[in-house]
């Protein structure tokens, strides 16, 4: 903790502090955790990248349906790799966080489920979506007619305006009403 | 642009509007920096904390609101904007290192994360219950201790203890405990000190009283916020549901293989109901109903029988013990223990002849099949309390001297006793489940951790403590205890033997059944027990802080009788008498509460009806946008085929197809700024009050008129 306590500044400290829903121990921990993928000389520079295969060797994304998503999403590299730098890494602990909000939960769930990144859910989405967590191998998937029913329930469910896709503020209000999200949508270091 | 990184490229694909599109972005941002600097900067801060942006994103919006406020403020307040700026940051430092050394000192951290990264949230809320439950029992010995304990101790009766220590008082509670402050017993009636004189009969109503008190708010506050979070928000169907029951916290790869299958499993299931749903026969129907009646019988009865058996043991003992009050001998004592023994005994097998039972009734539900089985238990648990209680109200006070003490001592066991069937039970029933299930019968398979059956056995455990704060003080010591042990030992016992629930999802509503049931009939059932003692009961005659007094509540009457002579204008006498003795004050106080009531359940029909005009609304703005996107297609089809016949070499700009799969992130990126809760109604300060579709009229008319300028 020592070592990397004196590398990230007070004042840069507060300043995470103050960004994210994280508190100072997370931070720091978070802060552990992400040199430790790094090499030793290479530590220095806080604005360093790191290839998304390295972040999901840590054991909290590795086995998580929805890893690469996760990368994607919170990654702000211009070249869509999914790289990860420390902030990067600390808004995804942010939303992951059990003080996080619904609205910012459900907003990055949102991106995280909107595999075209199209900005809506819709039936391409939905098909990713339940086949992620129902497993990609083919004895493990359900049958098209079973998702073709399952597609209708979701949009019977949730399309409140009718168009065919599920977009951000209908997931947010199916969202809300489902209690079980906020506690589940969470990853602690 | 860097509002949205998603939205960024999907923009950029955009080439003729990108222009006016970043405008509308800037001006969004600029709005949302001038809404950030009016606000206070503690506001701010959470304002910005929850932008769903990148953390450089945040970073450049709020220097910005920096810099707009300093040139705001401009230079002559220089200074003491510097001084309340350092002073408000160093309040926050503080208020971050409070929330961090509140965490740093959570108990069982380390153990809750592997737990939830195992077992997923629905067995982690059992732990948290229990962790919950030893917070409550914390706190209760810290107050009894403090203000009933310690006086007691510090000036003790010239009582000696009757016997020794001989071992056995461990599990009875008698012998060499009867005579200390474990049990009501224990306590005399004299006040402790000169000027100002410390009353041990007020200190032990008071302390006892405030501590249920404070039990019943935070309760009810509890129960109140879990059910406004967990059941009246929560009326999404199965599908969405099950999809958004993925527990991101689990990091076992073996226990999320088992979470796929099982979600599929009951992805399956929701498909299959909803398809099967209107097909059952009346004869099914009636079949089925008089199944439900009979196990319903069956199960009743049983309870029935246990109390009716518990009562009569309890009466056969009273007997046995009166006989032989004068010379306690060992084997007396010992067979007090049959009763909590049977007791427990009762709490163990009838719950498994009740799931057995349930295995025969098949219920669409499997949520009703749940349901109906913590009915049944919670019915048995009660029952068996309620007979009890009734038995320590109408026959102990008539045949035991100090029969306070006495039930003390009946709850000690029934504690101790119930700790240990506890320990067995996780032993023997998942440990050998375990055992035969992997090596002699695979059939069996390992069992599962049964969250319903061991947060009733927690709530059991707790209500005989609320019971026993009155008759025994220190109780609460022992459950501290039993609960702490208890920790590790379901730790150990889960992690050894049980294999995550094959169900999940409802975990949160769950938990708000598993609070209402602690206190409704938990709670309340103990404090009506304790309530009834104190106002209705002689205490015994010769023991305890309210010997010689008709009821325990005359101590307060009498004090306020000797206040209200030395000085009559004091206020706890005048609260006494025009407050707690008058039947005017609670009639006026139900008054107010039932007129209170009135007006939110007014309140709520009328938002009920809110919420459907709302929904209809937006359900015509959908067919809205779906009209003028199809008439856009169609002028812009038109304009193309005129253009093209005019110039065929010219390029086909961007179709409008094009951009209605882009459209709905620039829509997205409007409704997602902060402030705007419900977008589809709402036209906050933040976004400009455009709705999608005009938005994308505007758009595709600027399209359309420079088309139309290169046309010409």
């Amino acid at each position: 903790m020592g070592t990397t306590a004196s590398q990230l500044s007070k004042d840069l400290l507060s300043e995470y502090q103050e960004l994210t829903f994280l508190t100072k121990q997370e931070i720091l921990l978070a802060h552990t955790r992400f040199t430790e993928l790094v090499a030793k000389e290479e530590r220095s520079s806080l604005s360093l990248r790191i290839p998304m295969e390295k972040i999901l060797t840590m054991p909290e994304l590795k086995s998580n349906p929805f890893r690469k998503r996760i990368c994607y999403v919170f990654s702000t590299s211009e070249r869509k790799d999914g790289s990860l730098t420390f902030e990067d890494f600390l808004d995804l602990l942010s939303a992951f966080s059990d003080s996080a909000t619904l609205e910012i939960k459900s907003h990055y769930a949102f991106r995280i489920f909107d595999f075209d990144d199209d900005g809506t859910l819709d039936c391409g989405d939905l098909e990713n979506l339940v086949n992620c967590l129902t497993g990609e191998t083919d004895d493990t998937r359900l049958t098209p007619d079973e998702m073709r029913q399952l597609i209708n329930n979701i949009l019977e469910e949730s399309d409140i305006d009718k168009d065919g896709t599920v977009n951000l503020s209908e997931f947010q209000h199916v969202i809300s009403r489902s209690p079980d999200f906020v506690s589940s949508f969470k990853i602690v270091l | 642009m860097s509002l949205f990184p998603g939205g960024g490229v999907a923009l950029g694909k955009l080439g003729l509007t990108e222009e006016d599109i970043m405008d509308e972005i800037e001006s969004g941002k600029r709005d949302l920096v001038k809404e950030l600097v009016a606000m206070s900067s503690r506001e701010q801060i959470q304002a910005i904390r929850v932008l769903p942006m990148c953390l450089e994103d945040k970073k450049h919006i709020r220097s910005q609101v920096h810099d707009s406020k300093l040139s705001k403020h401009g230079l002559q307040l220089t200074c003491f904007t510097d001084c309340s700026e350092q002073v408000s940051r160093s309040f926050r430092r503080c208020g971050a290192n409070v929330v961090s050394a509140r965490q740093a000192m959570k108990l069982w951290q380390g153990t809750m994360k592997e737990v939830g990264g195992k077992f997923g949230t629905s067995v982690l809320s059992y732990f948290i219950f229990l962790k919950w439950l030893l917070m409550f029992n914390v706190f209760s010995f810290l107050i009894n201790f403090g203000f009933v304990t310690v006086p007691q101790l510090i000036q003790p009766p010239n009582k000696t203890a009757a016997v020794g220590f001989r071992g056995l008082e461990l599990l009875t509670g008698a012998g060499y405990f009867n005579q200390t402050v474990l049990y009501y017993g224990g306590y005399s009636n004299g006040t402790i000190g000169n000027e100002p004189v410390y009353d041990m009969q007020l200190a032990y109503f008071f302390t006892i009283a405030a501590y249920l008190v404070l039990c019943a708010v935070s309760l009810i506050y509890s129960v109140a916020r879990s059910f406004q979070k967990n059941f009246v928000l929560s009326t999404t169907g199965s599908a969405w549901r099950l999809l958004c029951s993925w527990d991101f916290s689990i990091t076992s790869e073996k226990a999320i293989r088992q979470r796929k299958n099982n979600l599929r499993v009951q992805l399956k299931e929701s498909l299959s109901e909803r398809s099967q749903r209107a097909h059952i026969s009346t004869s099914a129907k009636l079949k089925q109903f008089g199944i439900h009646l009979g196990t319903w019988l069956i199960s009743t009865a049983l309870a029935l029988a246990s109390c009716a058996a518990i009562y009569y043991l309890g009466l056969y003992n009273l007997e046995v013990i009166k006989d032989s009050q004068d010379s306690i001998s060992l084997l007396t004592e010992a067979s007090t223990l049959l009763l909590p023994f049977v007791v427990s005994l009762i709490n163990l097998i009838i719950p498994l002849l009740y799931s057995l039972i349930n295995k025969t009734e098949k219920y669409s539900n499997p949520r009703t099949q749940i349901y109906v089985i913590i009915l049944r238990n919670v019915f048995l648990k009660m029952g068996i309390l309620g007979i009890l209680c009734y038995y320590w109200m109408y026959n102990v006070p008539t045949t035991i001297s100090c029969w306070e003490s006495f039930i003390g001592q009946d709850l000690y066991r029934l504690v101790i006793i119930d700790f240990i069937f506890s320990m067995l039970e996780s032993f023997f029933g998942e440990f050998l489940h375990n055992v035969i299930g992997t090596r002699c019968l695979p059939s069996l398979g390992v069992p599962e951790f049964d969250i319903a059956r061991n947060v009733l056995d927690l709530i059991y455990a707790q209500t005989l403590a609320w019971i026993g704060i009155y008759f025994s003080p220190l109780l609460p010591l022992i459950q501290m205890i039993k609960l702490f042990l208890m920790f590790y030992l379901k730790k150990v016992s889960l992690n050894q033997n049980c294999q995550p629930p094959r169900r999940s999802g409802r975990a949160a509503q769950m938990q708000t059944i598993f609070i209402a049931l602690l206190f409704f009939p938990s709670f309340v059932g103990a404090l009506s027990m304790v309530a009834y003692t104190v106002w209705s009961l002689k205490p015994s005659e010769h023991c305890g802080p309210f010997q010689g007094l008709n009821i325990t509540f005359e101590a307060v009457a009498l004090w306020m009788d000797r206040q209200g002579s030395v000085s009559e204008s004091m206020w706890p006498v005048w609260i006494y008498n025009n407050v707690i003795k008058s039947e005017l004050f609670f009639y006026l106080i139900s008054l107010i509460i039932l007129v209170l009531i009135f007006f939110f359940w007014q309140i709520t029909q009328g938002r009920k009806l809110l919420i459907t005009l709302l929904r209809e609304q937006i359900v015509n703005e959908g067919k809205d946008k779906a009209f003028l996107l199809d008439k856009l297609q169609k002028l812009q089809k038109e304009k193309q085929t005129t253009a093209s016949s005019q110039r065929p070499y010219r390029q086909i700009p961007q179709s409008f197809d094009r951009r209605q799969e882009i459209e709905p992130d620039y829509d997205q990126d409007f409704e997602d700024l902060p402030g705007r809760p419900l977008p589809e109604e709402d036209t906050g300060p933040v976004g400009p009050p455009f709705t999608s579709a005009l938005i994308q009229a505007m758009m595709a008319r600027r399209q359309a008129e420079e088309e139309e300028e290169e046309g010409y």
